[in-house]
């Protein structure tokens, strides 16, 4: 992938972005008159696509330097371009580019998730981050209870809203494996224990037949999380100090499980 | 069921790729309302559990209206999308139990047009 085209001095950026919109308008216009499946069509789309590949290249730069190469990160842009292309609607008044940064951005955030690297976060998060894992656990253990965001805040001397980026920030660039216990922690007792008399919590549950080879598939650990919320009532408290993991763990492990279940069920994320 | 006033309201696009703002914002209001973490982890993952309904039947290019009823001890979430065909979610489904599990009361409704969650989560009694 190379530099966009440098701009000439007779041409300003402006007239340039312009002209771009103007062609993205026009081939979307196109597009919509001819039926799918006919070969203009696919012409009018690789396009499209075409035109806005500068604008992937854009974004993969901003993910560039964190242990991935620009090439990949590119080519899963490009998918997330092609998706944006085909969900489309001109007759919404927003701009393409505005419609498709999301998701390519998207498809790059979810290659790293699913390479399991991590996500350079500022160190300043990753130090609040690391001090609110201590003191939710503090609170929790101190209260008996999850402790609030005002409690959190006032235990490590920040604002409410540094925790909750913190918080954000945790869940968003959370990129342990699933069954990794977090570091300090050690392995709780075996998971494979208590599934036999879970499976029957699952009874009562009319659920696509499609779930239960999902359910299945899953580590021993993540579908006893998923159980003992979802079945059997238990906060995520509860949990955390059942399997022997933190809190913020458990709230990961239940939002990871249900997006890949959501997946495998064939429902967008 | 009436019409909820929202205190807060919020449009985002149809997209799954914009759902990071409805969850911001919904543990924000629960931040502010004294949730716990437990309370507010919990919202999000109902939040987005009912998008995740909400999205497949939404109108390609459409907006997802959210809007929130603060209380003192409660606070109320509603996603209504607009659809061609707008159904129920199934209430014997995976995703209906996993709702109830995280949230204090859950509701769908439809309308012409529209199909309309409702999740309403009270928070914990702040003694253990």
């Amino acid at each position: 992938m190379t530099e966009q085209p440098t701009v000439s001095s007779t041409r300003s950026v402006g007239d340039q972005r312009a002209e771009t919109r103007d062609r993205t308008l026009a081939l979307f216009a196109a597009l919509a008159e001819h039926p799918e499946e006919s070969p203009q069509r696919e012409n009018i789309r690789n396009q499209l696509v075409q035109l806005h590949l500068p604008l992937v290249d854009h974004l993969a730069r901003r993910f560039r330097n964190r242990g991935e190469p620009l090439d990949d990160l590119v080519q899963v842009g490009s998918i997330g371009l092609i998706k944006s292309v085909d969900r489309f609607d001109p007759e919404r008044q927003v701009e393409f580019s505005t419609y498709a940064t999301p998701t390519i951005v998207g498809e790059i955030k979810r290659h790293f998730r699913d390479k399991g690297w991590a996500i350079r976060v500022p160190r300043r998060l990753q130090e609040l981050r690391l001090s609110l894992s201590t003191a939710t656990a503090d609170l929790t253990q101190e209260l008996g209870r999850a402790p609030t965001v005002a409690e959190i805040a006032e235990r490590i001397g920040v604002n409410q809203d540094d925790v909750l980026e913190g918080l954000e920030s945790a869940n968003a660039y959370s990129t342990l494996s699933l069954d990794a216990p977090e570091a300090g922690e050690t392995e709780g007792p075996s998971m494979a224990d208590a599934l036999g008399t879970d499976d029957d919590a699952l009874e009562g549950v009319e659920y696509r037949e499609s779930l239960k080879p999902l359910l299945a598939q899953l580590e021993p650990r993540e579908k006893r999380i998923l159980l003992l919320r979802f079945f059997k009532g238990m906060t995520q408290s509860q949990i955390a100090a059942d399997v022997g993991i933190s809190q913020m763990h458990v709230s990961r492990v239940l939002a990871r499980t249900l997006t890949q279940l959501r997946e495998g069920l064939g429902t967008p994320p | 069921m009436t019409q909820l006033t929202y205190d807060v309201s919020l449009r985002i696009p149809a997209d799954g790729a914009y759902l990071s703002i409805l969850r911001t914002a919904t543990a924000g209001l629960a931040a502010r309302l004294d949730f716990t973490l437990d309370d507010i982890e919990d919202l999000r993952i109902a939040v987005d559990e009912a998008c995740a309904l909400l999205l497949p039947q939404a109108t390609l290019g459409s907006e997802l209206a959210c809007g929130f009823v603060v209380e003192p001890d409660c606070l109320t979430v509603e996603v209504t999308a607009s659809s061609p065909e707008p159904r129920e979610p199934s209430r014997d489904g995976f995703a209906w139990t996993v709702l109830t599990a995280l949230a204090s009361e859950v509701d769908a409704r439809t309308d012409s047009g529209a199909v309309t969650l409702t999740l309403t989560r009270r928070r914990e009694s702040l003694s253990p």
